[in-house]
Parts: structure tokens; sequence; C-alpha cells
């Protein structure tokens, strides 16, 4: 049984199922709920995501049921349907997707099955009450309904095309940016991959995405449903792997893909090879600040199952900072918790990192404190110091409080402006470089 | 006079856990599409408040508007009692709460909500274990003054008693439990949220002062003295602290002392809302509810009319004042002393947006008042846009001279809107916060209608109106480079549709 939780960082089923539709090109959501719920929750997507905006259709555009009282005691579903009439005609899209909120699932609407009467007008539904879940449930029932309705079935399969997902749209406030630096590096050694939301992708190659080799999850909270629907429906097989971010993980990526798709070696090879040059001609450059200042950190990341290993890995095993505390948000579930936590020692720094899974900030909070307090009232203290808080702007507090370095890269990023920013492979991994470093000069 | 906005209404709901909503307390007009004297003859006969759409898009919730009540309260911590999403805006609003309160040179405070997270299992077995544990915990690790709780949509329809809950449990926590019952189902007005907020306060919140002041020095006649001279000014989320010093300043130069509540207010300052003259509104839509009942409970006469906007209107707020303290006089030479001064300072930008047409989208009240300044100073208004209308705008409406003037009425709805300015094509949009981007997108250059850190009210505010409009012309590239490379999801079919054609009587609401 799920508990409360302190400053969430994510929002419901339905806003995950708005905050996916708005970033696939053209496809347009059609909320099946009280007037506030679209807007209400596309907003927090607009603001928390590095400001990523309404897009073409989001915010107050959301075409709306706006069910109230009476609907909840006579029903909604003919206000849908005449929803569903009015949308096709006024608003411009390629596939037009019925999601629903708590009121109407509570009643015993059948929105899905509305929605199935318009099927020839590129509309589908999908049941995304608030309460079946968060933020990645809500993806999560979106990306299977595609996979079983939109994607077209074929037993034709391209032996070098991936279908690439656990990147929330807008929990990953970078996503963008990193569908971006991952397709290009998988497109130099040869691979494809169909991501759903990166640039140039459409509702008419979103019906291709049937003839994938393989799927690729970065996530084991998120996009794991829809593996298994790729895997039911198209008999795709799936991998679940990190986000990689910096040369090593990055490596690793590469040849897990390619191993799974028979790329030979040294393709992936000499990729890797140019990239890691390439890295560290520009990381050569901070090398005299960072030597002669001392960038050596205790870093404490605070943030999802999604970035928090990445962001460890990525600190402790390229830039050599002591991973020292690590809080993850979002696994509720014993055995899924300690394999998470099986990840950590891969990493080859002497000290390794706690590992907390808490969603009330105010005990992770409380758990720092105490790792300061323990160390007070003496002359000579050992404390985690000089500190670094890698999280969401949520952490921005506790880093005032420690006197802490800070950035913020999980959900919600309210503090930043992101636009075609990522944080991936080689080239994204000089991106957080820069901006976790800019944040120790930024008094200077 | 004072009172014509809120005759014949009633305010002794304080025995019921939940304040009627807007729709049955005030009710009024949420879709209309048509000219201003058409507007005014079917809101007078009825009709008007009959209407509703087809074709319909997002709006708000009153959810919302209650937490941007309750939020600003000092030392508390909100319990969103729903699954995740309701509130899930306040992710990205972290420092948010904390500009405000700093701008208002208060102790910062870390913003601390809890959801109760209600998943598929807690609708069936209800949410008030959960309820109870997130009230236990919020008391325990923070001993805040007040631990609200907000009624999402879920135990609205499910039934979770909370009432019932925080009866119980009163007695055996510290902080002062404040139930607040705005569940988005319930009313198609946003604004039942402010009586929803204000509900929760009233019934739950203040208490009986233990003390007149907090130094305990004062004898009973200055605090008489001091009472008689108090002016309470409720402000609203929407207002920045400096039209709240604004409009202090213009309170004091009245030889009265002005009080700002129940934003960004403490405890202290809420028990207190008693010790008070006069209660004065700057927007009526906003808390007609919360004046009435102190009423009824303190006796305190209220002043309900016009927001403080322009130099007309900021003039009438001020005399309606005034005459509760029989300084006539007084206000008329502070009236003319500031218009003078303002008249000239705002003369270049008069020059330069004289006969430039102005479009008006948002709250009923602030579009209104915002208009009417614009137009006083030579602007052509080529029409407004509101997100309803109720009684307290009806005598704002009737005050319009130009029969013509195209008017809609809707809560965010924006494909109704930049149809009509796609038509209209004015100079200058200015509006509510989310129609701001589309009108963008549409090549019209604009500036927003109200904004925390904006001073638009008093007459510092209306030098700042007319400044930020001339400088939003001064450089339009913005909207033209974005209108030029971006595309509005709308078909041609909906642009060449009478938008009229979209509202439609006797559907249900």
């Amino acid at each position: 049984m799920s508990d409360f939780i302190e400053r969430s960082k994510f929002s419901c089923a339905l806003g995950g199922a708005i905050t996916t539709i708005t970033a696939i090109s053209k496809a347009i959501p059609i909320v099946h709920a009280s007037g506030g719920c679209a807007a209400a929750l596309s907003n927090t997507y607009n603001l928390s995501s590095g400001y990523r905006g309404t897009g073409y259709c989001g915010g107050n555009m959301i075409p709306t049921s706006n069910i109230t009282q009476s609907h909840i005691v006579f029903g909604g579903e003919e206000k849908l349907a005449g929803q569903i009439e009015s949308t096709i005609r006024y608003i411009k899209g390629d596939l037009y997707i019925v999601v629903t909120g708590c009121q109407t699932e509570l009643i015993g609407d059948d929105a899905v099955g509305v929605a199935l009467k318009y099927r020839e007008n590129n509309v589908i539904g999908v049941s995304t009450p608030g309460f079946k879940g968060n933020t990645l449930r809500g993806y999560d029932e979106v990306l299977c309904t595609l996979i079983k309705e939109v994607v077209e079935k074929t037993d034709e399969k391209e032996e070098k095309k991936i279908n690439l997902i656990g990147i929330v749209p807008g929990h990953d406030v970078f996503f963008k940016g990193n569908i971006e630096h991952l397709t290009d590096l998988l497109k130099r050694i040869g691979i494809r991959a169909n991501t759903f939301f990166g640039d140039g992708e459409s509702i008419e190659k979103i019906k291709t995405y049937g003839r994938a080799k393989l799927t690729v999850v970065l996530s084991e909270t998120a996009g794991q449903l829809a593996a298994k629907a790729f895997e039911n429906v198209h008999k795709i097989p799936y991998i679940t792997t990190d986000l990689p971010i910096g040369p090593k993980a990055t490596e690793k990526f590469l040849k897990l893909i390619g191993e799974a798709l028979g790329i030979e070696n040294k393709i992936i090879d000499r990729v890797v090879k140019d990239e890691k040059k390439y890295f560290y001609s520009y990381l050569e450059r901070i090398v005299d600040a960072a030597s002669d200042l001392d960038f050596q950190r205790y870093a404490v990341i605070v943030a999802d199952s999604y970035y928090a290993y990445p962001l460890t890995e990525f600190v402790s095993e390229e830039l050599g900072w002591i991973p020292y505390f690590v809080a993850v948000n979002d696994i509720e579930d014993d055995k899924l918790q300690e394999e998470y936590k099986n990840k950590f020692d891969r990493l080859t720094s002497y000290t390794k990192p706690e590992i907390l899974f808490e969603n009330k900030s105010g005990i992770i909070e409380k758990k720092l404190d105490l790792i300061f307090k323990e160390q007070t009232g003496s002359k000579y203290h050992d404390r985690p110091e000089p500190m670094f808080i890698i999280g969401s702007v949520v952490e921005r507090v506790l880093a005032k409080k420690y006197g802490a370095g800070f950035l913020s890269v999980a959900f919600p990023v309210s503090n930043r402006v992101v636009l075609n920013k990522g944080y991936a492979g080689f080239r994204g991994a000089l991106t957080l470089t820069e901006d976790l470093l800019s944040e120790l000069v930024s008094a200077r | 006079m004072a009172n014509a906005l809120t005759e014949d209404l009633k305010y002794d709901y304080l025995s019921v856990d939940e304040p009627p909503v807007r729709d049955e307390r005030i009710g009024g007009c949420t879709a209309y599409f048509g000219c201003c004297s058409g507007l005014k003859d079917d809101f007078r006969k009825g009709c008007a408040q009959a209407l509703n759409r087809k074709f319909s898009q997002s709006g708000g919730c009153q959810l919302m508007l209650a937490m941007g009540i309750i939020n600003t309260i000092s030392n508390i911590v909100t319990i969103i009692h729903s699954p995740l999403g309701c509130c899930s805006n306040l992710a990205g609003m972290a420092g948010v709460r904390n500009i405000s309160r700093a701008s208002r040179g208060l102790k910062t405070e870390n913003q601390t909500f809890i959801h109760t997270n209600l998943d598929e299992l807690d609708v069936v077995n209800g949410g008030i274990e959960k309820l109870r544990r997130a009230i236990l915990y919020a008391d325990k690790e923070y001993q805040p003054e007040v631990i609200a709780i907000m009624n999402g949509c879920v135990p609205g329809v499910i039934g979770d008693d909370v009432d019932g809950l925080v009866r119980e449990l009163q007695p055996k926590v510290s902080a002062r439990l404040v139930p607040v019952h705005c569940e988005g189902f319930k009313s198609r007005f946003v604004s039942s949220g402010y009586d929803a907020a204000n509900h929760g306060i009233l019934k739950y919140l203040i208490r009986e002062p233990k003390d007149t002041d907090e130094s305990g020095t004062e004898t009973e006649y200055e605090s008489k003295e001091r009472i008689s001279k108090t002016v309470n000014i409720f402000n609203v989320g929407s207002n920045s602290h400096k039209d709240e010093l604004e409009l202090s300043r213009l309170i004091k130069k009245l030889g009265l002392i002005p009080r700002v509540v129940p934003l960004h207010a403490s405890v202290y300052d809420l028990d207190r809302l008693g010790e008070a003259a006069l209660n004065v509104s700057i927007c009526a839509t906003h808390d007609d509810y919360l004046l009435g009942h102190l009423k009824e409970r303190y006796g305190t006469e209220y002043v309900l009319d016009v927001l403080p906007i322009g130099i007309n209107c900021t003039n009438r707020w001020l005399r309606k004042i005034a005459g509760h303290f029989h300084l006539e006089k007084e206000v008329e030479e502070l009236i003319e002393e500031e218009t003078k001064e303002l008249i000239k300072a705002i003369e270049p930008f008069v020059k330069v947006l004289k006969g430039k047409r102005a479009f008006v989208g948002g709250g009923e009240t602030r579009i209104l008042t915002t208009a009417d300044f614009y137009r006083s100073i030579g602007m052509e208004i080529v029409g407004i846009k509101s997100h309803n209308l109720d009684r307290f705008v009806q005598y704002l409406l009737d005050e319009i001279d130009n029969p013509h003037l195209p008017v809609e009425v809707a809560a965010g709805q924006p494909a109704e809107e930049l149809n009509l300015l796609k038509r209209l094509k004015p100079d200058i949009y200015i509006g509510h916060i989310g129609a701001n981007g589309w009108v963008t997108k549409l090549g019209i250059p604009n500036i927003p209608l109200f904004g925390t850190t904006i001073n638009y009210m008093g007459y510092s505010g209306a030098y700042e109106l007319p400044r930020r409009a001339a400088r939003a012309l001064k450089n339009t590239n913005f909207s033209k480079n974005i209108s030029e490379n971006t595309e509005l999801p709308l078909s041609d079919e909906w642009m060449k549709t009478d938008p009229k054609k979209n509202i439609v009587r006797g559907a249900l609401f």
C-alpha cells in the first residue's frame, strides 16, 4: 500500500499522459475530466520542466469535456462524444488521444469505448485517472495504447532498428537533448532509433515501430509496461539499461546494444575512440582550475531512479568525486530497491554511497542533518565538505543550508531554462560538466 | 451604497462544513460571445447565465485558487488530499512563495506540502487513514501553526469524512486544522475556490485573540483609537507587494492605519481580522464572502466596490473609503495632488498610445477597470474577454458606452479568443497568464494583465500601465518572429467559424 508523499516530484497518471502526448508531433490530447485538470497538469510541465512551454496543443488549448456536478450524477459520455466530434473538426492533429481524469473514471464512464467509435477519425482512448499512479504510469499507459492501437503489426524486422524508451518527456527535463545525443551516437554505429518524441518523429513513423528488432528501456520505473507491450504485440524483445552519461557509461551502452544487434566491435570501438578523444580534448580545459582550486566534491544525489544512478556514476567514475549519499525518490518495491542498490557496487570509488529510498523530502533532510550533526561539538570534524548536491529544484534549500554547490537536473527544474540541452552520451556529459563546474566558479 | 453589490446576499454559512459554491450563491455567466449591449440585456434577463459551449478547452480548477490563498499563510503545512496530480504545479514553484515573502520583508520558509497520494486501493477503502497519518506526521515533524487539508475530487466523490477526522484529531495536535472543500468538479466558477479557502479560514482558523496587541503595553483607550482608524485592505493573489505599498500609502495619507490581509498573513494577524473600523476589498470577485462574513461576525462595515486600477477607479475607491470616515475634503485634496502629478508624468506614454487599439482579457473586475483606464488615456478598446461575469461587475459593464464592443465570456478557451483576435487585429493585447503565449504566436504584442512583481494599482500603478504598454510597442520583433515560425493548432474551419455558433443554450453544466 502506498503512503503519503512529501513534496512530490511526480504528478498523476493523467499528468504523465498529457506531458507524453503533447511531446508527440501533432498528437492532440482530449481530456475527459473536470475543466481544470488539463491546463493545470500541463502547466506543471510547462513551468517545472525547464520552461518547456505549452507547445503545439498544451495548456489551456487542450480540448476538455469540462465535467461538472451534473455529469457526476448523469454521466459524461455524451459530453465526451460531442467534444471528440468538435475537436477533430477544429483542432489540426494527426492523432487524437482521449485520456481520462479521476471524476469520470469514478462514475464509470467508458471513455475508451466512446473513443473507439471514432477510430476512423484517428481517435484512440486511454484510461489514465490520477489515482491509477504517477507520471510514469501515465507515460506507460499512453505508450502501451499507441503500441497496441497505432503501431502496425509486421513480421518484417529491420536488423539495425531499435525502439528507445524510458525517457519520459517533461519528467526528464532534458528529454529532447538526451534523445538527440543518443540517436546521433547510435546512428554512427549504424543503428536507427525510434524514440516517439525526438525531432523528425511523427505519427506516420510511429506506425512503423513494429519493424524494430529490439526495445531498449532506459528506466526501471518507466517504459517497462510499454516494452512488454512491444514484446507481446509485436514480438520485439527488450533490454533495460541506464541512461548513459560520460565516456565509460556510453561505451557500455553502445556495446550492450551493439552486441544485441550483432554490430561489429571495431565499428563501436572507432566511434568510442573518436568521441573519447573529443571529450577529453575539452575536459582538459578545466584541468588547471580543477586541480588548483580543488574541485573534488562530496556528491549528494537526490533524484528519481532514472537519474540517480547515472548521475552518481558520472561524478564518481568520470569526475572522480566522492559518491557520498544518494536518495532515490521513486522505487517502493523491496525487490526492485535491492536490485537498484546493487548497481552502486560497480562504482570504483573507494567510498560507496549510502542509499536511501525515500519520497518524503523531510525525511531526506533529517537524514542529511544527522550526517552534519554527528560532526558538531568536536574541534575537528570530518564532514562531507565541500559538498555538491545534484537533485531537483526542491533540494536547492538543502544546498543553501549546508553551503553546498547545487545543480538541478531531475524534475522539477524551475530555476533554469532548458531548450535543446542534454546530458546523455559523450557530448552531453561535457555539457553537464560545464553546468556543474560553472556553479563552482559563478561567484568569481 | 457601499454594500450595493452584496445587497440581499447572506453570509451565515459557518454552521455548515462546506460553503455553497458560487453557482448557487452568486450565479453568473461562463459562456458568451457577442456585443456589449447584447450581453447587458441577456445578463439582465438571466439568459446569459444559462449559456454553455460546445467545443470546450481547459479552464481552471477551484482547488488551485483556494491553494493560492491558503498557501500564503505563514507557518503552514498544506496537505493535498488527492492523487499526485492536484497542485502538482507546486513542484515548480519552489521559490515563488519565498519571493513573495521576501518582497514583503517576511521570513522565508520552506514550502512544505504533502500529498496523500490516493491510489486505486484508497478509492475502494477510503483515504481517511492516510490523511490521518499525514496530519500526524506534519504536526510532529514541523509543528506548524496551521495544517490545511485541501480536498480534491477523489475524496469528494468517494465521500471521505474529512471534517469528522478534523474534529477527532484537533484535540490531539498542536496545529490548527483547516479543511478546505474545493473539489474541482463541484463548481464551474473557479472563484468558488476563494470562498472555500475563506470558509476554512473563518470557520476553523481564526480564534478569539488573547491580547489586543503584541507587546501588551497598549491601553484600552489606545487600542480603541487604533482600531477606529484601522483599515483592512484585502489583498489578492494577483496583486504585488508594490500594489500593497501604494494602496497603504494612500490610506496613510488620509490619516488612517492600513493593514494588509489575508494573504501572507500570520495566524496572529488573522485572529485580529476583527480589529478594524473598515474592511476594504480591492476585488469584489475575490472576497465578498470574507467581508460579508466579517460584517456579520464583528459588525465591521466594508467597502466592496471597484478595483483601484487607473485614475478613475483609484479615485472612486479612495472616495468610498474616505466617505466612511467623513474625510471627503481630505480625499479630494489627495486626489487632486496625486492626479496632477500623474497626468503630467504619463504624457509621453499617452502620446505613443493615443489611438492604439487594445484588447483586454482576464478576470472580470481587473479587465473592466484596466480597459477603462486605457480608454481614458485615448486608446481604443476593440474588445474584451472576461473569465466569467456576475453581479459584481454589472455596473462596470453598464458604464461601457460602446454598445457594439465585442465581448467574450470564457475561462481559458483560447480557440474562441484567438478567432476573435485574428479578426480584430489589435495593436496590443493585455491578458491573463495562460493566454499571452497564444497571442504571441498570433503575432500580437502583449503585456500581462497582472504580475506578482508588477505594480498596476493606485496612482503609481496608473503610471506603470501606460509605461509598460508603450515599452511593448517599442520593439515588436519577438511576437513577429514567433508568429512567422510557429503554428497554431486551430483549423481553418474553426478560424472561419463565428465563435458565437459555439455557444449553446440548455446544455448540462
